[in-house]
């Protein structure tokens, strides 16, 4: 599959017309600074009651429960469920070791990253995209409506790819950035020399409803079925760091067990903090992530 | 197969393939390959590699060819010879046969068994020089040819260049084979240490590489010393068959002096009858060929021995007139591998003419033996007659052939050829000290032409003159009282003086005096000189006497080289080896013989009885042990280091190939 190289080639009409009838999903209400259209647990403006509560001096007048107030002659506030927008955050990795395997993972992650804000712009979600990777961190934010569609895949398009990612500094800065609470999609392959766990727990301790979406090539899961073989000298690609591989069956038997433990070792370390980590390879069609994997990881609806 | 640098390829192994081996074990070349991430890869092998300090050696294609093209190179400088045999000694004598049979053209393009030994001989010597950088010093070399006799061709050196030139001149000879010269000649040469030092060690005997068809006459009277080792390398095709001449003879008939009757002696070595024609020429022109084939039996053994005798038929050619003399050569028509016993030749004398004057009493037994030699005249006169003859003219004596002085001694005796019976004629050198009786011979010169088919066993003389003779008087026949027959040469006199008087002996009842006396008139006639008309067999040194005054002697040999030969006292020249059969000539410049000629001949006929049997022998059985041949031990001791070398440069071309196809 080629790079995407316009907004059409990341995202087609007809992906766009499937996720249309889906929204994301939060597991908790936030607040948030308008009213939104989607049911919040705070009690707040919104037309569905909620509680009462007694009257303070200050109280908009506007909610005083009148009725109340002639049967009992005290001043009762109505209470009602306020109605949220949904601040939906997506930080894309795009260091240098994103820019591996075939399929490709950059390229993979650029149209995941589309589909989802697509879905967050038609829901009228507040999106905000962030790209990571080097030293910079990158963002795109405040974007609400269909409208936007084109801007945020432009923008996705014209990321530079490249550099060690600095994960934990890139999720110090969103969880410090004052995105308003919502829905944080880490887009990654979290192979990280420096760990995952110290950028996640920035980002966990913050009340997002956090998803680890873990996006492998093929080549990374089994190299050996994938023709890795012979004596090699391999090259990180982020740090240029070199290290003396043959490929026996017992190195690639090892490397696999490597990955699964490393694998496993995120998922305990993501159910511990309530995040819901996603291994995604890149073989696995899109739609069928989308519309079928990601539903029943209760991500979209 | 033989090492000739084993040490130094064990160590070049030694040094090279464990450090190749270890390279393997440390440190491969390795692909080059970006991954994302190496963080997993790194927990893979630090898992494998946490308690191993060396890699487990995998399979790799690449280490095998190294270590091929290693072990190649290892290989070559070892050196390997193919059919070396044993290690070579420090001093090697080649032996090589250049003996008549060795002439049989039955090898590889139709080249004689000589050649092709001279050229494994050169091929031995490259393989002994050829070792290169690590096979050391080459042996000492001596090449010694031999047939009838040895001789040395090249001395002890490691000169290869020296010894393959010397081999290269090895000529062909049609001679007998004895090797036992060759070994003394060798033993001459290696036993001898320094006189001076009695601490000297025994030098190390030598090995034998002995070149030859095996048909070695006197292989079996050779002992081979402790210590001598002996290589044989039969030099032979398959060549089996072959018929040559055994004997040739010319005769003239008793009543016609002036015809000649031609005998020769087929010799068959095959298996199978011969059947073949024979031609004679006389001077090169055909005279007569026989009418039908000579049919020659197959060869035999004779029951309860192993001796091979040969089949044997003779053939009598018709007389032809040929009054005076010619070279008379007998011809096999139909060819076989060994050309030189196909061919024979005799020289044919002219036809006696001789004048002789018989001085004395002219007894009735010398007058009838004259008188049935055929004499052209025979004048008799009384010892007066003589005298006064001599007186008128002192060249009388030349007029005559031989003068015979039969119990009488002419006032002067100077020149001439005389035959003296009884009293001591006036010669100088001749001193008569009385006289003796009852004398028996006590020795005699076997083979001198005067005594040929004289028996003297018999010979009883019962009184004797007792003379002693000067230093050119030659003692041809002794009793114990002293000479019995003499022969005096000096200047233009030739005389033999027989010491008794027949008639006081038993000689004239013998049938050796007749040929005595015919022998002696021929002998004088001649001049007294020792060419016989027996033909010489090769390796033979003839002997002739030129006119005075000859100058320029040549020798033109059969093979048709010449030499310059240098006259002797008494106009002698002698020459020789006659190495060759055919017809050797003498000529000179000057002054001619009585026959009236400038050159004289003399016929060397190879007998296929001693030679003719080409059937190569497989052992030599010498007195003391067998030495089996080496088949086909010479042509292939090449070197294979060059092949080595070349197949461990496609090996590591191969290696090449593969490293780049990885890379």
């Amino acid at each position: 599959m080629s790079r995407p190289t316009t907004v059409d080639e990341l995202i087609d009409s007809r992906l766009m017309a499937r996720l249309d009838q889906l929204d994301v999903i939060s597991r908790k209400i936030f607040t948030s600074k308008i009213q939104g259209e989607r049911r919040s647990r705070r009690r707040g403006q919104s037309v569905e009651f909620a509680d009462f509560r007694n009257y303070s001096p200050g109280d908009d007048l506007r909610f005083v429960d009148w009725n109340i107030y002639a049967r009992l002659d005290r001043l009762f506030l109505k209470m009602f469920l306020e109605e949220e927008d949904l601040s939906m955050v997506i930080a894309l990795d795009v260091s240098a070791s994103m820019d591996a395997g075939e399929p490709n993972k950059i390229d993979y992650a650029r149209r995941l990253a589309m589909a989802l804000g697509y879905i967050g712009l038609v829901n009228n979600n507040r999106v905000s995209l962030f790209a990571f990777g080097g030293e910079r961190l990158e963002r795109l934010s405040g974007l609400r409506s269909r409208r936007r569609t084109r801007e945020m895949g432009q923008w996705l398009l014209g990321r530079p790819i490249g550099g060690e990612a600095q994960f934990g500094d890139a999720m110090r800065a969103i969880a410090l950035g004052g995105q308003g609470r919502g829905v944080l999609l880490v887009l990654s392959d979290f192979l990280f020399p420096d760990g995952y766990e110290q950028g996640l727990k920035y980002v966990a301790g913050r009340g997002f409803d956090l998803f680890a979406l873990q996006i492998l090539a093929p080549q990374e899961t089994d190299p050996a079925r994938h023709g890795l073989s012979g004596d090699m000298r391999l090259v990180d690609s982020e740090t240029q760091q070199e290290i003396e591989v043959t490929a026996s069956s017992a190195v690639l038997s090892e490397y696999r067990n490597s990955m699964e433990q490393y694998i496993a070792g995120m998922r305990d370390f993501a159910v511990r903090r309530s995040i819901s980590h996603v291994l995604v390879e890149t073989t696995l069609d899109l739609d069928t992530l989308l519309i079928d994997y990601l539903r029943r990881r209760g991500l979209l609806a | 197969m033989t090492w000739l640098a084993p040490l130094a390829a064990g160590i070049v192994a030694l040094s090279t393939i464990p450090p190749l081996v270890a390279l393997y074990f440390l440190r491969l070349r390795r692909t080059r390959r970006v991954v994302s991430s190496t963080l997993l890869w790194k927990r893979a092998t630090e898992d494998l590699h946490a308690n191993t300090p060396f890699q487990r050696i995998r399979f790799s294609l690449l280490l095998l060819l190294q270590l091929l093209a290693l072990a190649l190179v290892v290989l070559a400088i070892a050196q390997p010879q193919a059919d070396m045999g044993e290690r070579s000694a420090a001093r090697i004598v080649f032996l090589i046969d250049r003996s008549g049979s060795m002439g049989t053209q039955d090898m590889e393009g139709g080249t004689t068994r000589l050649e092709e030994a001279k050229r494994r001989a050169v091929a031995r010597i490259r393989q002994l020089h050829g070792g290169g950088l690590f096979s050391g010093p080459a042996p000492s070399v001596m090449v010694i040819a031999f047939a009838r006799e040895a001789e040395v061709i090249a001395p002890f050196t490691t000169n290869a260049a020296q010894l393959t030139g010397a081999i290269e001149s090895i000529v062909p000879t049609d001679e007998t084979t004895k090797i036992a010269d060759g070994f003394e000649l060798a033993r001459a040469f290696t036993t001898v240490t320094n006189p001076d030092d009695a601490s000297a060690t025994p030098a190390e005997p030598p090995s034998y590489e002995i070149f030859s068809d095996g048909l070695v006459a006197d292989v079996a009277l050779c002992a081979l010393r402790p210590g001598e080792r002996v290589v044989y390398r039969p030099v032979a095709g398959e060549q089996q068959a072959n018929a040559g001449l055994g004997a040739l003879a010319a005769a003239r008939t008793p009543d016609h002096p002036d015809e000649v009757e031609v005998y020769a002696r087929v010799i068959n070595w095959g298996h199978e009858i011969r059947r073949t024609d024979l031609e004679l020429r006389v001077d090169g022109s055909i005279r007569a060929v026989t009418p039908r084939p000579v049919e020659v039996p197959a060869r035999s053994v004779a029951t309860g021995s192993t001796v091979v005798a040969p089949g044997e038929s003779q053939v009598v050619f018709p007389s032809i007139a040929l009054p005076s003399g010619g070279l008379l050569t007998v011809r096999l028509l139909e060819g076989d591998a060994l050309p030189a016993d196909d061919r024979a030749s005799v020289i044919a004398p002219p036809q006696e003419a001789l004048t002789v004057a018989l001085v004395g009493r002219g007894s009735f037994v010398l007058r009838s033996i004259l008188g049935a030699m055929g004499l052209a005249t025979l004048d008799a006169f009384s010892v007066d007659e003589w005298n006064s003859k001599i007186d008128a003219d002192s060249g009388t004596p030349d007029q005559y052939d031989a003068i015979v002085l039969d119990g009488v001694a002419p006032n002067l005796v100077r020149r001439g050829r005389y035959l003296i019976f009884g009293p001591p004629p006036p010669i100088e050198g001749i001193v008569p000290y009385g006289s003796k009786s009852n004398a028996i011979v006590r020795g005699s010169r076997e083979g001198h032409p005067l005594l040929e088919f004289v028996n003297l066993d018999e010979l009883f003389v019962a009184s004797m003159h007792a003379v002693a003779g000067g230093a050119d008087a030659d003692a041809i026949v002794e009793a114990s009282e002293g000479p019995l027959v003499l022969t005096v040469q000096r200047g233009p006199l030739t005389a033999v003086y027989l010491t008794f008087d027949p008639m006081e002996s038993n000689w004239p009842f013998q049938r050796g005096f007749v040929n005595f006396v015919a022998n002696s008139i021929r002998w004088l006639a001649s001049g007294g000189a020792s060419v016989t008309d027996e033909p010489l067999t090769p390796g033979d040194v003839a002997a002739a006497r030129v006119p005075a005054g000859a100058a320029k002697v040549t020798w033109r040999s059969a093979d048709g080289s010449t030499e310059a030969l240098t006259v002797g006292s008494g106009s002698e020249v002698s020459f020789g080896p006659l190495r060759t059969s055919g017809v050797h000539e003498i000529a000179w410049e000057g002054p001619a013989n009585p026959a009236g000629a400038r050159a004289e001949r003399v016929a060397v006929n190879m007998n296929s009885r001693e030679e003719g049997s080409v059937q190569a022998a497989e052992s030599l059985d010498f007195a003391s042990e067998r030495v089996a041949g080496v088949v086909g031990g010479g042509e292939r001791l090449s070197a294979l280091w060059p092949w080595l070398l070349l197949a461990a440069l496609a090996v590591l071309l191969l290696e090449w190939w593969v490293w780049l196809r990885r890379v």
